[in-house]
């Protein structure tokens, strides 16, 4: 649809499932070759032979500024540029305040904020005029969310990461944006459940807390994020497109 | 891209600026396109540079009489919309001491009551489905000197967008709003400003945009194609803000 991602190198980070992969899978009906990363080496490799011979799948841990590096020489090896990072690898699991671990506040930091900075940080020396990055916020980042205000808050890290950079960012011709979803239906959410069994009522709660009535779809995200990728947007930076069936808007 | 093959389309204040370049957008991508705006002549010209079916309409964006008479004449040539950008808006600057209000009237009768019936008249034409798209500002957000009345006046625009949304979702109706920074257009000779003023003032603002310049007219319009279109169906009561940075400074 977008002529304008023909042929572009592009990273999404977090690709195995939902939101990442739905997102790839639209890159590369947009004429784009994808490069996707993910922690675990046989969900990258079912999602990598869905997406066909214009994707790649690297495997990396998107805490592990190790991997991220081997990412990025990886790439510039193939192609010596990169025109689209999506950083998408996020962390999520319910925390209550008073049940709050170590482990739940670094895991949820160290992956999505520590993480996130690496890798921008790694994609600049591939990243030319009118290349793009979007990074998956979350619309918890401007509202309260019970048991989740550690996921929440980091979420709000990256919001406003991405306006510190959109500005620093402007003499390269680099734009920097953020794609906050609301509630959207992908395998992740059964970690999230926890037990099976409740799944179906997570899923209805979720439902129940858009005006739309109901979950997105992981390819509605993708939409946002082309948009935002393509030359339609190039005007656009350090702002943020909100995916939510009106969750956090109405 | 053909997004908008076989659907109708309103584009108010459609004969010039982010208008017009809406209107062109939504043609280049197959739609009928149907633009009003105050200026005859002006009318004349962009219905015949818009080619094919298009329709211009004369109408005042801040007369709500005349707001009725445009759906009962869309209503007359059985035109139902799939796509609603509501455009056409007045932009008045003068400091807060100097504010009258004429100019209060006139921002907010355009801005804010006249799209509000415009809207409001139009409901009848529209389908589930469809879209509405508002053309609101950044300077909803910011605290430009001398803004004071148009930038209330957008701020209470943009909060339409939300409540209506609210409204029309059992209709299957989505509203949503595009929000530029600096765009080149006509409506900077329209601010009463002489030549060197403001040539000044557009140096003073190019400075406060990261991207490094004023924006042009076809990319705000890209980003209204992108939310009338099927492929935004789960963005609803939302901003897209169009400013090459300006406002996250």
């Amino acid at each position: 649809m977008n002529t304008s991602l023909q042929d572009k190198i592009v990273l999404v980070t977090g690709g195995s499932a939902g939101i990442g992969l739905a997102t790839a899978r639209a890159f590369i009906d947009a004429g784009a070759f994808v490069y996707v990363t993910g922690r675990r080496q046989p969900e990258l490799d079912a999602a990598v032979a869905t997406l066909g011979p214009r994707a790649v799948g690297l495997r990396a841990d998107a805490v592990s500024l190790d991997d991220i590096r081997k990412v990025f020489s990886r790439i510039a090896e193939d192609h010596r540029r990169l025109d689209v990072l999506y950083a998408n690898a996020g962390f999520y699991e319910f925390g209550r305040l008073g049940d709050i671990t170590e482990e739940h506040l670094d895991r949820s930091f160290d992956t999505n904020v520590r993480g996130l900075v690496f890798a921008v940080q790694g994609a600049l020396p591939l990243m030319r005029e009118g290349g793009s990055v979007i990074l998956t916020g979350s619309i918890v980042a401007t509202r309260g969310a019970e048991a989740f205000s550690i996921y929440a808050a980091s979420k709000a890290a990256v919001r406003s990461l991405a306006r510190s950079w959109a500005v620093e960012l402007k003499d390269r011709g680099v734009r920097v944006n953020v794609v906050s979803p609301g509630p959207i239906d992908t395998p992740g959410l059964g970690g999230l459940a926890g037990e099976p069994a409740n799944l179906a009522p997570l899923k209805q709660h979720l439902a129940s807390t858009v005006p739309m009535a109901r979950m997105g779809r992981p390819d509605e995200v993708a939409h946002a994020v082309l948009f935002l990728a393509s030359d339609q947007a190039s005007f656009i930076t350090g702002a943020e497109l909100t995916v939510d069936g009106g969750a956090s808007q109405l | 891209m053909n997004r908008f093959e076989g659907k109708s389309v309103l584009v108010t204040g459609g004969s010039s600026g982010i208008g017009l370049a809406a209107a062109h957008a939504f043609a280049a991508e197959g739609a009928r396109v149907i633009i009003t705006g105050r200026d005859s002549a002006a009318l004349a010209e962009a219905r015949a540079a818009l080619g094919g079916n298009a329709i211009a309409l004369r109408n005042n964006a801040g007369v709500v009489a005349e707001a009725r008479d445009l759906a009962a004449a869309l209503a007359s040539q059985q035109i139902r919309l799939d796509a609603v950008f509501i455009n056409a808006g007045s932009a008045k600057f003068a400091p807060f001491a100097d504010v009258d209000e004429a100019l209060w009237d006139q921002s907010f009768g355009t801005n804010v009551k006249g799209a509000y019936f415009q809207i409001q008249a139009l409901l009848p034409l529209l389908d589930a489905g469809a879209s509405i798209v508002l053309n609101g500002s950044i300077n909803a957000h910011i605290g430009m000197p001398n803004s004071s009345v148009y930038a209330a006046s957008k701020a209470a625009l943009i909060s339409l967008a939300k409540t209506l949304s609210a409204e029309l979702l059992p209709r299957g109706v989505r509203v949503n709003v595009v929000s530029p920074g600096p765009i080149s257009t006509p409506l900077y000779g329209k601010l009463g400003m002489d030549a060197a003023t403001l040539e000044a003032t557009a140096a003073q603002i190019q400075g406060q945009v990261p991207l490094g310049r004023f924006g042009t007219p076809q990319e705000v319009a890209a980003t209204v194609l992108h939310l009338s279109a099927a492929e935004s169906a789960f963005i609803v009561g939302s901003e897209i803000i169009v400013d090459g940075g300006m406002s996250q400074l």
